[in-house]
């Protein structure tokens, strides 16, 4: 089974932020495999390790999302390619799904596992896209996944419930995070990611001239979220303060 | 005359509130500019929810109906909505933000070869596009956004708009769109739902919510004890949806569900940045937890301070007297 796993680079999240004339400022020290994508690879690993097969990560980034890949390498990823674009093209969802599917046009594979969103835009628009623009059934919010006779049995957690839908190869798959616990890199693991194939290439070559672009949809800048303040903090005899918070919620809130 | 078409998402039989607020906005937007403001409803039996969209100022709903809408899967929706939007040409095509439609977004305006906009808290329609915000990473920072396009497909967060009562009475007319065996490929085998009475988390005016704090059996009954009082939604951090002590489409947060309560009670929960993006749009937030320095009470409205066996039960008891319980 030949599985490919579309990966990105992204901020971590928690790390403090700052906006600084409606830009945001990032440490570059703190990029991370998305976790979403993390939990994509987990289990491309687990479906190959049990059913036999081999397992790809295609990133599109800049030069230092390279160390993103050679992470998902030393999870245990059999190859990686690296399409690469400069830190300062400002691509959106709809760039990225086309110069995936460029890359996708002449490949054979079973199926294409993407993180259900990015955490840092949680847009979560390329899997799909990719899908359309492939002409492939594709299923989204994947929380459990199994193989069997060609095709995926996909859980997905839907609005009223988990739908359990079989998924034909060639397939599009996008990942919970609620689906595994991804696996920490082993130094033997580490090790050998080194010696790993990545093959690197430019959207020119795939046939996509980035000047040519249109990018439909723009960031015009960051701006603070009105904040929530802290409000009344009770300390004390249980007891007591439960039932002023009651109360509180009653008479003053008047949410009861 | 230009249309802002909304997507109006049925579950278990009932119109999602959050669809509602979208047409409620679209309206106003489509007032403002002089455009028509439309529905669509794409369900095994649409057309028995028109007559529930007679106060949102609609000129005309569109349903599309059958066998294959009974339960969403993507092909059939996504085949029904490229047929209606071909026909319509909406300058704006929007949606409440839901599994359903998080799950058509990227596809739809990759067929349709136009923009989206996902999970939006605001909006407004302009000569060029659409721009607006939206809440990026995790929901710490708002991000000032645009698109460019004669048609634009948006979604929005649930509890971004208020309704509007605006009486009209719209056209229905029902566009036909067949969906042949062999052209969904993907199969929906079996939905599985949990047991017990389930409040649609989205939706609910309250919600109690509980955390890794909240142990055994005995806090989970005071949990449910809570919710059953205060007629809430209950919701779970991580933490407990991964632990199997709740069900997975409880999670609330940055994978979970976004709420929008009047109420929320955060009980035994951290407030990790993860679950905060899915709660900020509750009116009042009330924590419970035994570590004064839990991030939760930066965010709370009413902080209680103290371990949960111990403030939940005088808390319920007192609730119910003012209840008259
Ligand atoms: C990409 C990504 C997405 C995520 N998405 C989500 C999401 O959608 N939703 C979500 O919830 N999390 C999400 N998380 C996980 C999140 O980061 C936290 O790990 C999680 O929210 C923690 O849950 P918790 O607050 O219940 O547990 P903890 O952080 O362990 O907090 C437990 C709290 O309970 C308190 N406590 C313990 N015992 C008691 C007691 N007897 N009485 C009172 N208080 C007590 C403790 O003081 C503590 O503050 C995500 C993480 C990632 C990386």
């Amino acid at each position: 089974m030949k599985f490919y796993v579309c990966i990105k680079q992204v901020p971590d999240v928690s790390a403090p932020l700052q906006i600084k004339d409606g830009q945001l400022i990032q440490d570059n020290d703190r990029m991370i495999l998305n976790a979403y994508d993390a939990s994509a690879v987990e289990e491309a690993l687990v479906l190959t390790e049990k059913h036999g097969g081999e397992v790809e990560v295609v990133l599109i980034g800049p030069e230092k999302a390279s160390e993103t890949i050679r992470k998902a390498l030393a999870m245990g990823a059999h190859r990686g390619t690296h399409i690469l674009i400069t830190e300062k093209q400002k691509i959106d969802s709809a760039v990225y799904a086309r110069i995936l599917a460029s890359y996708f046009s002449d490949k054979e594979y079973d199926f294409i596992a993407c993180g259900k969103q990015a955490q840092d835009t949680d847009s979560g628009l390329t899997g799909s896209m990719l899908a359309e623009h492939l002409k492939i059934p594709y299923v989204t919010n994947a929380v459990g996944l199994d193989y069997e006779n060609h095709h995926l049995t996909v859980k997905r957690q839907g609005d009223i419930g988990q739908e359990m839908i079989e998924l034909p190869a060639p397939g599009v798959v996008t990942c919970s995070n609620d689906m595994n616990e991804p696996r920490i890199p082993s130094l033997k693991g580490i090790m050998q990611s080194k010696r790993k194939e990545v093959n690197t290439l430019t959207p020119d070559e795939l046939g996509m001239k980035m000047e040519d672009v249109e990018i439909k949809t723009r960031i015009l800048g960051f701006e603070e979220k009105p904040g929530r303040k802290p409000g009344k903090k009770l300390e004390g005899d249980p007891d007591k303060i439960a039932r002023k918070t009651a109360h509180l919620l009653d008479e003053e809130a008047g949410v009861l | 005359m230009s249309t802002l078409l909304t997507y109006i998402s049925v579950n278990n039989g009932k119109i999602k509130r959050s669809s509602l607020e979208v047409l409620s906005r679209c309206t106003q937007e489509a007032n403002k500019l002089g455009f028509k403001s439309a529905a669509l409803i794409i369900d095994e039996n649409a057309t028995q929810y028109s007559s529930q969209l007679g106060s949102y100022g609609l000129t005309k709903v569109y349903t599309v109906e059958g066998p294959s809408f009974k339960n969403h899967l993507n092909t059939p929706v996504l085949k029904a909505l490229s047929a209606v939007m071909n026909r319509v040409k909406p300058k704006v095509m929007a949606f409440a933000s839901t599994e359903g439609s998080k799950d058509i977004l990227g596809a739809l305006a990759a067929n349709q070869g136009i923009p989206a906009l996902p999970d939006m808290s605001e909006f407004e329609v302009t000569d060029t596009g659409v721009k607006g915000k939206r809440p990026v990473m995790a929901a710490k920072i708002i991000s000032n956004v645009e698109a460019e396009g004669d048609s634009v497909i948006i979604s929005v967060r649930s509890g971004s708009y208020d309704l509007i009562n605006l009486p009209s009475e719209p056209e229905v007319e029902s566009v036909e769109v067949d969906v042949g065996e062999d052209e969904t490929k993907s199969i929906l085998k079996e939905i599985i739902t949990a047991s017990g009475d389930r409040v649609d988390l989205s939706e609910a005016d309250v919600v109690v919510a509980a955390g890794r704090g909240v142990k055994d059996e005995e806090g989970q009954n005071l949990i449910s004890e809570l919710a059953r009082l205060l007629n809430a939604g209950i919701g779970a951090s991580r933490a407990l949806t991964e632990s199997g002590a709740y069900d997975p489409s409880l999670q609330i947060g940055q994978t979970g569900k976004v709420v929008s309560p009047q109420l929320y009670i955060a009980v035994g929960i951290s407030g990790a940045i993860q679950h905060v993006a899915g709660i900020t749009n509750s009116k009042v937030i009330v924590a419970i937890n035994k570590d004064p320095d839990a991030p939760i009470f930066d965010i709370a409205d009413y902080g209680i301070v103290g371990d949960l066996y111990k403030v939940l039960p005088p808390f319920i008891e007192e609730l119910k007297k003012i209840k008259g319980e």
